[in-house]
């Protein structure tokens, strides 16, 4: 060990570190919550759930309102945080860098690790991307139809894989996908980011995104991309297979 | 519990700087890793298992609170104990060192600070830092190398 090494060994049993609280009490109160009966958990869950759909809608519509209350939404492995101003975006990004490893759809079927859902026509480009995601793209990089993409859930002890920024342009309705809570968002453009396995955001990843539909269904996360009103954008999420 | 709470807590306050989001950070994170048990691999270790589920949540919240670019971390002046005889670690580093060598590796970014208080502040080997910051042993290595490089650069070495 070099003595700079040494150095911060010793630094690190000097530093001043509070006491560790006992956080028995209440780590046991919430596994109590969790061990709730499956049922009445998802109940609750549901009921929850369409309780901070209907509360987010309201508060959405009083532009004020939505600094306070609601900054975050969670969704499989997206978060979307409600900000009052979006960071600056320079220019349009590389899609081709964002979007990974161009493969064939044969390839990306094979390699996914999960069963694709799949819209009617096949995409004119597809990609193997940061933490499992593939992406179908309709259109060209520089001209994008559509923009589909998947990836698996984060597990439990995982970052998120994508935020989104939305600030007061941006409409954020609830919606659902075969039963599946989803969330549309429309109007000004958001901002976009992947994240890495470590949750640092990539940085030539940062980009603005168009209207979308962000769901969760089987052990995934899905999104549609482009210009789309909510019921077109439903309308082919309800078509993917 | 009450057996890793100690390392979790240090882990999450050195991460986030703050006390109280060190505090959230356990309680969610070992809530989180009950709920997750069935997914623990049979024959890993346990306890980077859970400083890996612990200082995720302190991440989140390090990134909610936009507190990325502050460690917070103080030294505790160990040697004003009313003339005691140093500690051996009080004694590697006198006042000022220790906070030129904190205010060092505060000036470092986020991932180099990461390692570097996985290895030398928790005392985490190589393999256990990897299963907490979620990254490869061989990252682990090299990182900590360019960080070491680094910190040199940062308090003149």
């Amino acid at each position: 060990m070099s003595e700079l090494e040494q150095r911060l060994v010793a630094l690190g049993r000097v530093l001043d570190v509070p006491e560790p609280p006992d956080v028995a009490s209440r780590v046991l109160a919430g596994i109590g919550e969790a061990r709730t009966p499956l049922r009445r958990r998802r109940r609750l869950v549901l009921a929850l759930a369409a309780l901070a759909v209907a509360a987010l809608l309201a508060t959405l519509a009083i532009p004020d309102a939505r600094s306070a209350l609601f900054r975050f939404l969670q969704i499989g492995g997206a978060r979307i945080e409600l900000v009052d101003d979006l960071p600056e975006v320079a220019g349009p990004a590389e899609l081709e860098l964002v979007l990974g490893k161009r493969v064939s759809l044969a390839e990306a079927r094979s390699e996914a690790g999960f069963d694709l859902l799949e819209l009617d026509e096949e995409p004119d480009a597809v990609f193997l991307g940061e933490r499992g995601t593939v992406w179908f793209l309709y259109g060209t990089p520089d001209a994008v139809r559509l923009l589909a993409s998947q990836t698996p859930d984060v597990r439990i002890d995982e970052p998120f894989v994508l935020k989104k920024l939305a600030a007061s342009g941006t409409r954020v309705e609830g919606a659902s996908v075969r039963d599946s809570q989803a969330y549309f968002l429309s109007g000004e453009p958001h901002v976009v980011m992947l994240l890495d396995e470590l949750g640092e955001e990539i940085p030539e990843s940062l980009r603005l995104a168009r209207d979308v539909l962000v769901w969760e269904e089987r052990g995934r996360t899905l999104r549609l991309e482009g210009d789309l009103t909510l019921d077109e954008a439903l309308e082919l999420a309800d078509s993917m297979r | 519990m009450r057996a890793y709470q100690a390392i979790a807590f240090r882990a999450a306050y050195l991460l986030t700087g703050s006390a109280a989001d060190a505090e959230d950070a356990v309680q969610v994170g070992f809530v989180k890793a009950w709920s997750a048990l069935g997914r623990f691999r049979r024959g890993a270790e346990f306890r980077p298992w859970l400083l890996r589920i612990v200082v995720n949540e302190a991440h989140n919240r390090r990134r909610s609170a936009q507190r990325r670019e502050s460690l917070a971390m103080r030294a505790a002046f160990a040697d004003a104990s009313g003339g005691a005889v140093p500690s051996p670690e009080a004694a590697t580093l006198d006042r000022e060192g220790r906070q030129a060598l904190v205010d060092a590796v505060n000036r470092l970014d986020e991932r180099d600070r990461d390692v570097l208080a996985c290895r030398y502040f928790l005392e985490l080997s190589e393999r256990e830092t990897a299963e907490v910051l979620g990254v490869r042993h061989g990252t682990v290595k090299s990182r900590t190398a360019r960080a070491l490089d680094r910190l040199r650069v940062e308090v003149g070495e």
